[in-house]
């Protein structure tokens, strides 16, 4: 059979995300493939610069629908970093829980999805279902699902109370057992290891040359966690280790997955129950003196990185944004080669893409329906002229 | 490499491609000039181990375009190497030839900022639309959205 | 088959074509329910399949661009009306009045007409998906079609003879074949399953691999004929390994009245067929989607060598006891 272009994306059932791969395929054999994010840049780095921290929170949160709390709190560590505050032990520990919350609710999420993608959809329902009770925690704690808007410079926003920390810790044995049990079926379940074993194998020198983080980096057994490497919030404390396998193929990233979430329900338990008292938040200046800071933290994707400049006002000069999710593309269109038609999906999703994370820039406007960017500032004014008795 | 690796001794050996730093306790910022970054790269790489790119920023400053190259390795210090580009016609050798993932991050600060990096094989848009306007860098200071002209310089009428 | 008028009736009425697509759509809903129960979901109300099956018949039919609309229109009647028609052979009530010596052969060679639509289908679409799952429909029809023929053909040997009904008979005055032929059942599970293009086997509409292969172009009655096929398919091939190996629809014991053994007969046929659905819905949920390549291995190693060695046994035991 004569190579064909298999075109994947952005509209296609296994990836729900605005990406397109043409992949060049010779029978079942995938040859090469290219790659073009460009479908929804949402200008969200612009944007930050036009408006003061309080409210960039908010819509660096809005970056990506999963790892939210990562986006603020690397932005709000930088930004506390330039202005030189310490935050308050209690709401080290109470990031901390929504972190790692957070991390759980993305690897089984992505649990689901791999299962889903080798058509295992009984694991992909049971995951999903479980992940309700880390959510149903999130939005006792936060009153929301998914965009938590937990931090503020100087703190967090709300208080964790006796009888929220009792639920939340109610919830936890429920949750190990069954982790647990998706251990063992990770380990030990025939379809998944047919399907996972062996497939997009990366050595831990190509993990290690193409620059992969996370658990994707992991698997190959590079040790780099930024929660170990460069300790945050309350890492130091807790007690936990950073999880690593030696395979480096599929297999290997959903076992660090799985143990990565056994990891949290320890970190997460002992900062329950270690929770300091005291204040939640210190006040914060309302500028930040001119500095610049990389701000690493360990997003459920792996490292998230945020260099920050700021000018001396209320407002940021840049803030630049790495995601995990770009770091890993490089590695993945070097695994897919050579590598069977049927196993796409599960490589790509084996590196948990976001797209929203990745690509950050468009507005498009529902009226019109044409896309493109506008300041906030006319964003206010459209608004404002559209709806003069509501603002 | 000799002795135990401190950022005394990173910071010495880093003295002669430009003005070293610490920032902070385990990072050390590093200005030079763009035709000294390829070599800064591979000594640090060779010397120290630096072997991982964790990311390249770009900022607009107004004046200049900075680039600032972070590397970290096993021992998890943080060098960043930075550079300033003029605004007009601005051009870098890029190091995709000694780290891979440079790639990715230098297509896309072309896409945003409009830097050239020469020797690049595969410089084509990969943040924005096809369509949108060859010459307009939209994360650079002095790029407004106009008002009339959406993506592909559609004039649009305005809702 | 002196009378016409039952004749007629039992094709087109009961057992035949009206009951057949009330059950299908039956069994289409249960396979569906047990799957949801066991995935811990609320799983679809009764009349689900019935609402979607006239759904997509009222829906719009689109044609894509430069396929051969009569073809197209066709090729699922086709597989409809040759699945439809293996149903007429297999025993429901009793034993089948068409049946003639040889029906086995005909209801597998009907059987495998659907893969080839399936086939055909894709080919004709126009479209990389299509023509992908199709390429994969035709390659699982030759790793799983020969242990699912010899499997179900050594009933056939033990009992002598090449009529369902007769194997049937056969049964009971001796022992049911899943007794006597443990692994050939297997067999024909696993190629049932595969048949039917359910998971693990479903590799020819991954759906998140090739979209729905074969089925990503067919829309509104012809995907709603291709539907109905597959759960037809689902009910002949339940009651096709039912009667092979389950001992089919008839009890060792004469019962009089007539009528009482035609109705315990027929819920020993839904009884039977039912039991095959919920294993073959267990192996639906237990499982995740194979590689065609992966399928390739086990199938030539594992299932064709153990249907070749259930047919070694059946020979065996036909020179030393049935036969001696």
């Amino acid at each position: 059979m004569p190579e064909v272009v298999v075109s994947i994306g952005p509209h296609h059932p296994a990836l729900k995300e605005p990406v397109n791969f043409k992949i060049i395929a010779d029978g079942e054999k995938i040859v090469r493939l290219e790659l073009d994010l460009s479908y929804n840049h949402r200008g969200v780095e612009k944007a930050a610069e036009q408006r003061d921290f309080i409210r960039v929170l908010p819509l660096l949160e809005r970056v990506c629908g999963i790892c939210s709390h990562s986006h603020s709190t690397a932005f709000a560590q930088g930004i506390e970093e330039i202005m030189q505050i310490e935050i308050p032990p209690r709401a080290r520990y109470i990031r901390t829980i929504i972190a790692e919350l957070e991390r759980m609710h993305s690897h089984l999420l992505w649990l689901g999805v791999a299962a889903h993608l080798i058509g295992f959809n009984t694991l992909f329902m049971w995951t999903w279902r479980d992940r309700e009770a880390v959510q149903d925690t999130v939005e006792e704690m936060s009153g929301n699902r998914v965009h938590y808007n937990m931090n503020e410079i100087g703190g967090v926003r709300c208080d964790l109370t006796p009888a929220q920390v009792n639920a939340a810790l109610a919830r936890l044995p429920n949750l190990e057992e069954r982790v647990n049990k998706y251990v063992d079926m990770v380990n030990y379940e025939e379809t998944m290891l047919l399907r996972f074993r062996g497939v997009g194998r990366l050595s831990k020198e190509e993990a290690l040359r193409y620059g992969t983080v996370g658990p994707t980096a992991r698997a190959s057994g590079i040790d780099y966690d930024t929660r170990k490497d460069d300790p945050y919030l309350a890492y130091a404390d807790a007690p936990w280790n950073v999880v690593t396998d030696t395979n480096g193929d599929v297999y290997g990233r959903t076992r660090v997955r799985v143990w990565e979430i056994q990891e949290s329900l320890r970190i997460v338990r002992y900062c329950l129950e270690n929770l300091p008292e005291g204040a939640i938040r210190v006040p914060a200046p309302k500028n930040a003196p001119k500095g610049e800071i990389l701000s690493r933290y360990e997003a459920p994707r792996g490292e998230l990185a945020h260099f920050i400049r700021t000018n001396g006002t209320d407002r940021v000069e840049r803030v630049d944004i790495r995601t995990p999710t770009l770091a890993n593309w490089t590695s993945v269109a070097m695994c897919l080669v050579n590598q069977n038609l049927a196993d796409i999906p599960v490589i790509v999703a084996a590196i948990d893409p976001c797209l929203s994370c990745t690509s950050r820039i468009t507005l498009v406007e529902n009226q019109t329906k044409k896309a493109g960017v506008i300041s906030f500032d006319e964003l206010i004014r459209r608004y404002r002229s559209r709806n003069p008795e509501e603002v | 490499m000799t002795g135990p690796l401190t950022l005394e001794s990173i910071a010495e050996k880093m003295k002669e491609f430009g003005v070293s730093e610490q920032a902070r306790k385990n990072r050390i910022r590093v200005t030079t000039t763009p035709d000294k970054v390829h070599d800064t790269i591979r000594t640090v790489q060779a010397m120290f181990g630096f072997d991982r790119l964790i990311t390249i920023s770009a900022v607009d400053n107004t004046r200049t375009l900075e680039l600032i190259y972070h590397l970290t390795g096993p021992h998890r210090i943080i060098v960043s190497i930075a550079v300033e580009l003029e605004r007009d016609q601005p051009a870098m050798p890029t190091i995709f030839d000694i780290l891979p993932p440079a790639g990715i991050y230098e297509r896309q600060i072309h896409d945003l900022f409009g830097i050239v990096f020469t020797g690049n094989p595969n410089m084509k848009r990969i943040m924005l639309n096809e369509d949108w306007p060859a010459d307009e860098y939209p994360l650079r200071k002095d790029w407004k959205p106009d008002p009339d002209t959406f993506y592909g310089g559609i004039k649009g009428e305005r809702s | 088959m002196t009378d016409p008028v039952f004749g007629l009736i039992y094709i087109f009425i009961f057992p035949g074509f009206l009951f057949l697509f009330i059950y299908a759509l039956f069994f289409a809903f249960l396979d569906r329910k047990i799957a949801s129960r066991m995935q811990q979901r609320v799983g679809p109300p009764f009349f689900q399949p019935f609402a979607d099956f006239i759904k997509m018949l009222g829906k719009e039919v689109i044609d894509p661009a430069g396929v051969d609309r009569v073809i197209f229109d066709a090729a699922p009647l086709v597989a409809l009306a040759a699945v439809m028609t293996a149903y007429l052979y297999v025993p429901i009530i009793g034993n089948s009045p068409l049946a003639f010596q040889g029906d086995l052969v005909v209801v597998l060679y009907l059987l495998s007409l659907p893969t080839l639509v399936l086939f055909l289908l894709g080919w004709l679409s126009r479209n990389i998906f299509s023509a992908i799952g199709g390429i994969r429909a035709i390659t699982q029809l030759f790793i799983y079609e020969v242990p699912f023929f010899l499997a179900l053909l050594t009933p056939a040997l033990m009992a002598g003879t090449w009529s369902i009904s007769e194997i049937v008979l056969w049964q009971q005055k001796n022992l049911w074949f899943v007794f006597l032929q443990p692994i050939g059942f297997i067999v024909a599970l696993i190629g049932l399953q595969a048949k039917l293009e359910r998971t693990p086997f479903d590799i020819p509409e991954a759906e998140t691999e090739i979209v729905a292969g074969p089925w990503t172009e067919l829309t509104g009655r012809r995907l709603a004929i291709m539907d109905l096929t597959i759960d037809v398919s689902l009910v002949v091939g339940s009651a096709l390994v039912a009667a092979l190996f389950l001992g089919g629809p008839l009890i060792p014991w004469a019962i009089t009245p007539a009528w009482l053994e035609g109705i315990i007969c027929f819920l020993l046929f839904l009884i039977k067929t039912l039991a095959v659905l919920l294993i073959l819905s267990s192996i639906k949920v237990a499982t995740g989607r194979i590689r065609i390549d992966q399928l390739n291995d086990i199938g030539w190693k594992y299932i064709a060598s153990a249907s070749l060695v259930q047919v070694g046994i059946v020979l065996v035991m036909n020179y030393l006891w049935v036969y001696a």
